[in-house]
């Protein structure tokens, strides 16, 4: 009996939802007609978010700020070799605070058609390590990023639908394509017309509410490259909120390829890590 | 005054219905916005110390009160089997949803994380249980798992793998009824045979409020009736009896009309205010009807009656419901707010049932046609069996008054032996029946896991003098724009922590475009603001961790606690993970440095926010999670003591304290305090009625006298309590002022009543014999009343009630008992001072 009230119920949901987002899909068709294919926008905000030149750094700095105030420090140094635009990309994460954490080093070898190679390096256990993730919707250090967000989800992942153009954004729905491997159930980019960096991405749950969001709140143009200086990402369900700001990003610096290899974890390249004085 | 108001009743008795009528409704009116509180928490007053630091912790550590689901599987396969864990992840993935739930901060197979080896050099992370296994292997792989984690082993996965539990956080705890009858809801549609159980204080709480109202429904309307049908035996007269259950009624519902009207909650204790009312409301009317019938004759000016009838008895009324409103009042003393609140209204209600009283039965009778006064005058006056036994009790006691006095030294001594023995303890989940799903529930979880019952050890250490060698170098800054930039972060309201990191970012930006000289001064600033943010982080050393582990490995070996979590099991966990994975490696790091490492791994899973809930984001309080089987506060005591034992002879390195928190040492603190307050009140109380009785018979020797039927019932029933073995909690410890307040009267009226007819006869055998014949009976008439008026309590589902329903009834046949057997022995041996002409 109950379990035939809820699949009434289920479908009335159903039937509610399909009713509300038909108009806004039609719309959404109509103006896509004028516009780019939405997998095509997709590729360029990829593109544009993770994979600006051909090899980077920038000295970053995070900031958690928890519902009652309290605030955390992460700063590091990360630099960025991509193998091919949007495929595999290596990057090296230096931290340099909280100083008890100094020294500490991430590793990343990204692949697209296959898990990541990840390494570890702690200091104050003089450990290294390799890391297998389960999945990368894993916390970043504590902070409200995911380790996904700093290295870029895979488009493929994800089905996606324009809903809307408007005079600014691309308004696409992503929709995972194995739900089982995170936790959210869509979510919506709002991705700027010109410089296709997505401004705002809300996460929905099951129940069709939001309950986290990434903003961005500064861009600048960096060697003619858009890019994104200030950002923020909001837990609503905890009420934690981490700034990311980044600094001093320069592209194409020429970084060799042997940087990213486990040598580095112990020896960081002090030359390609280090901003060079104005 | 009293003539005046005489008056007025007797020539204006419909205004006096009026009144009564008009103040019953308008006070009645708002019963309806009642609010029920079953929060212990309530036992302490909201400013007292121990509750104020209980819910700075919790705020501290984002604790939450937590509702326990346990599911267990007592066939040979364990509950680690596809099934069964397909269940679980059904019903966690439901109550995630349930609207009040923490969802975040829950706990359960699917939701946690596990850190393992795969391969050697390599550490995983990823969800412990993110889908149901499809295979028994899987299903094993998870228990072994659990196994290897510290924090869930006992807590998650029981150690005879028979039972898996869920802990759900909730935002509020009064919606714990609704969110566990959700929880049922989903359990119900699950496809499983395993056994599902639900606890927790939480639960216990709410449902007990929820149970309260049911209760007050079902036992005040069946006092009520049982009150009726008593006189109804005794009177016989249905006009007699309109005018005492008249009088209980309002003075019921004026008195919790006015409690709830002025904005007070009602608590288990305020619950019982009408069933305790009723009886003690009709016995005044009682004795002023008996006495009117008795004199009143036809032809008589019944004005003349009432006014000499009303005469005779206003004062030992006056004295008999001060008295036992003084009872009441004493619990003003206990520091309980709750028990305040109870003593503060049943004093009023009886205050308010003999004002009552004294104004609406004259106007009764007066309203009366003259054919119901015949009718009321004709019953009442036969010998009953009563009777009868109480004159041969009269003649027994006093042939065989040395034998009584043997007897009730003998009852005195055995019950100070039994007080000596009385167990002081309380639990909420004890406030339902043995065989309440929710006492089954914390059987089977409590012995299948390491407890449901939580109680916090809170470290703090000092930051003022890392905060002092801070300050000094900020005075020191000669830029007096950036001293007062620095300043102003440190002025702020933020934590130590947070300015300085405030601190940090401030002077990072200035560094950007700063020249080499100045660059150096922003450096050495930072590098000292780092200094003291180190310094605060004081439970990242691995000496203090260690002194934790220590501690822990203490508790543990005393046997008090089930288990208990602390910062050091999470970084031994993440250590040993990080490097082989061995048990050799299950150990603190050397280093500060390699502690925080260590521990910015465990935050890099999907839930980072866990860790937070065993210490502060300034690392400068950390909280040791202590898991008890028993939610009894004896048990807590014990546990307390022993850390005390612990820390006297391990003390904790200066600057560090420790303190406790957590519902199950919350109520362990309004335990002690309402013992020592009860204490309090009874004294009081004593000395307060033993000065109105000299007062009263104005004789030092009554006084006393009156005070020995009382002395000895409370010996009695706090003696039988220790030999009953029954724990002194909540309802036992308010029966003390109670007992005195009600069983005084017995006494007064019994003395009295001996002095006047003492005065008549001038013979004490031939008093004694009197005594035993009209004032004994009323005697016992007002017992019997009062006493079985209180057993539809024996018919509640809540054992409080019960208790309460039967050591009333005790303590009253108790002290009618003691009042007709040894107080006539007691003047036989005094009688040369008590009488002397």
């Amino acid at each position: 009996m109950k379990s035939l009230q809820k699949s009434i119920k289920h479908k009335f949901l159903k039937l509610l939802v399909t009713g509300l987002t038909l108009p806004m899909m039609t719309a959404g068709l109509q103006a896509a007609e004028s516009e780019l294919g939405v997998e095509e926008i997709i590729s360029k905000a990829n593109k544009v978010s993770y994979y600006a030149g051909d090899d980077g750094r920038s000295d970053a700095r995070m900031m958690i700020v928890d519902k009652d105030g309290n605030r955390q420090l992460r700063q590091f140094v990360i630099l960025r070799k991509d193998i091919q635009d949007e495929g595999d990309q290596n990057f090296l994460v230096v931290f340099s605070r909280p100083s008890d954490v100094r020294g500490t080093v991430f590793l990343v070898n990204k692949h697209v058609d296959r898990d990541d190679d990840r390494w570890l390096y702690l200091p104050g256990l003089d450990l290294e390590k390799r890391i297998s993730a389960g999945d990368k919707r894993t916390s970043f250090v504590g902070s409200d990023f995911f380790y996904e967000d700093v290295s870029g989800r895979n488009p493929a992942l994800d089905s996606h639908e324009l809903l809307e153009v408007t005079d600014t954004a691309y308004i696409v729905k992503n929709v995972p394509q194995d739900k089982s491997n995170v936790e959210f159930a869509y979510y919506i980019a709002n991705i700027n017309k010109e410089t296709f960096l997505p401004m705002t991405v809300e996460y929905f749950n099951d129940k069709g509410e939001v309950y986290r969001r990434m903003d961005v709140a500064e861009v600048e143009e960096v060697q003619g490259i858009p890019t994104v200086m200030k950002s923020k990402i909001s837990n609503l369900e905890t009420g934690s909120v981490t700034y990311m700001e980044f600094r001093r990003p320069v592209y194409n610096i020429g970084v060799p390829e042997d940087v990213f290899t486990s040598r580095s974890l112990r020896n960081p390249p002090r030359e390609w890590l280090e901003a060079e004085q104005e | 005054m009293k003539q005046s108001l005489l008056k007025f009743s007797m020539t204006k008795p419909k205004w006096v219905f009026i009144i009564t009528l008009l103040v019953t409704a308008i006070t009645g009116a708002m019963i309806p916005n009642i609010v029920v509180d079953t929060d212990p928490e309530n036992m302490l007053a909201e400013d007292q110390a121990s509750r104020v630091y209980h819910n700075d912790v919790k705020d501290r550590f984002d604790l939450y009160d937590i509702i326990v689901v346990g599911a267990v599987n007592n066939s040979e396969k364990g509950i680690f089997n596809p099934r069964s864990l397909a269940a679980i992840k059904k019903l966690t993935d439901g109550i995630a949803e349930i609207e009040g739930v923490v969802a975040p901060d829950m706990m359960a197979l699917s939701t946690v994380d596990n850190i393992s080896q795969e391969g050697p050099g390599t550490i995983r992370f990823e969800w412990l249980m993110k889908q149901a296994p499809e295979t028994q292997r899987q299903a094993d792989w998870i228990n072994q798992q659990v196994e290897r984690l510290p924090l869930l082993q006992d807590t998650l996965a029981s150690g005879d793998d028979k039972a898996t539990a869920i802990y759900v956080p909730i935002l509020d705890k009064d919606e714990s009824y609704r969110i566990s009858q959700e929880i049922q809801g989903l359990i119900n549609q699950l496809d499983s045979d395993d056994e599902y159980h639900i606890t927790g204080l939480p639960v216990a709480e709410d449902t007990f409020g929820y149970q309260m109202f049911v209760q007050m429904g079902i036992s005040a309307p069946l006092a009520a009736l049982v009150i009726f049908i008593l006189m109804w035996v005794f009177f016989r007269n249905f006009k007699f009896i309109a005018a005492p259950m008249i009088i209980a009624m309002a003075t019921v519902i004026i008195t919790m009309g006015l409690l709830i009207g002025m904005g007070f909650t009602v608590h288990i204790m305020s619950s019982m205010i009408p069933i305790f009312l009723m009886p003690i409301a009709v016995v005044d009317s009682i004795h002023i009807m008996s006495e009117f019938a008795d004199s009143y004759k036809p032809g008589r000016d019944r004005k003349e009656v009432i006014k000499e009838v009303i005469g005779h008895l206003f004062t030992p009324m006056l004295y008999t419901s001060i008295t036992s409103a003084v009872g009441f009042f004493s619990l003003l003393l206990t520091p309980i707010p709750p028990v305040q609140i109870f003593g503060a209204y049943v004093g009023f209600g009886i205050l308010l049932a003999f004002i009552l009283t004294i104004i609406f039965i004259p106007a009764y009778l007066i309203a009366l046609k003259p054919k119901s006064l015949e009718s009321l005058q004709s019953e009442a006056k036969q010998e009953g069996t009563l009777q009868k036994v109480l004159k041969k009790v009269g003649k027994g006691s006093l042939a065989a008054s040395k034998l009584v006095t043997v007897f009730f030294v003998a009852v005195v001594a055995l019950s100070v032996w039994g007080i000596t023995q009385i167990q002081i303890n309380d639990n909420p989940v004890r406030w339902f029946k043995a065989d309440h799903e929710i006492r089954v529930a914390d059987r089977v979880l409590n012995d299948h896991f390491a407890g449901t019952y939580d109680a916090y050890l809170v470290l703090e250490a000092d930051e003022s003098k890392a905060k002092d060698n801070w300050m000094k170098s900020v005075q020191a800054i000669e830029d007096n724009t950036l001293k007062s930039e620095v300043m102003n972060i440190m002025q702020n309201e933020n934590q130590l922590t947070t300015q300085l990191n405030q601190v940090m970012i401030l002077l990072e930006d200035k560094l950007f475009d700063a020249n080499d000289q100045r660059a150096q001064i922003l450096e050495d600033l930072i590098m000292k603001a780092d200094e003291a943010r180190v310094k605060v982080a004081y439970f990242q050393q691995p000496e203090i961790l260690r002194e934790i582990e220590k501690l822990q490995q203490a508790l543990a070996e005393s046997g008090y606690v089930g288990k208990s979590n602390s910062l050091a099991d999470v970084v031994k966990t993440v250590t040993r993970e990080l490097k082989t994975g061995q048990p050799k490696d299950f150990v603190i790091p050397d280093s500060q440095n390699g502690v925080a490492q260590a521990l910015l791994q465990y935050q890099s899973s999907h839930r980072p926010q866990d860790l937070w809930h065993m210490v502060t984001k300034e690392y400068s309080s950390t909280a040791i999670w202590l898991q008890l089987t028993s939610g009894d506060n004896q048990d807590m005591t014990k546990v307390v003591e022993f850390v005390d034992q612990y820390l006297a002879d391990n003390p904790l390195p200066e600057g560090v304290k420790a303190q406790w928190a957590g519902k199950s040492y919350l109520n362990m603190v309004w335990q002690d305090e309402m013992v020592k307050g009860m204490l309090d009140s009874l004294m009081s109380a004593f000395v307060v009625v033993l000065v109105m009785m000299i007062v009263l018979f104005r004789s030092i020797l009554f006084g006393l006298l009156a005070m020995l039927p009382l002395s000895i019932t409370i010996l009695f029933i706090y003696g039988l309590i220790g030999w009953v073995g029954k724990d002194y909690d909540m309802p036992i410890a308010v029966l003390s002022s109670l007992t005195l307040g009600l069983s005084i009267d017995f006494a007064i009226h019994f003395l009295e009543r001996a002095r006047d007819i003492f005065k008549q006869t001038g013979d004490f055998k031939q008093t004694m014999v009197k005594m035993f014949e009209e004032p004994a009976s009323a005697i016992s008439r007002n017992a019997i009343v009062i006493a079985i008026g209180f057993t539809p309590l024996l018919f509640a589902p809540l054992v409080p009630y019960i208790t309460v329903g039967f050591f009333l009834a005790t303590i009253m046949a108790a002290s009618a008992v003691v009042t007709l057997v040894l107080l006539p022995v007691a003047l036989k041996a005094t009688r040369k001072w008590a009488f002397k002409s």
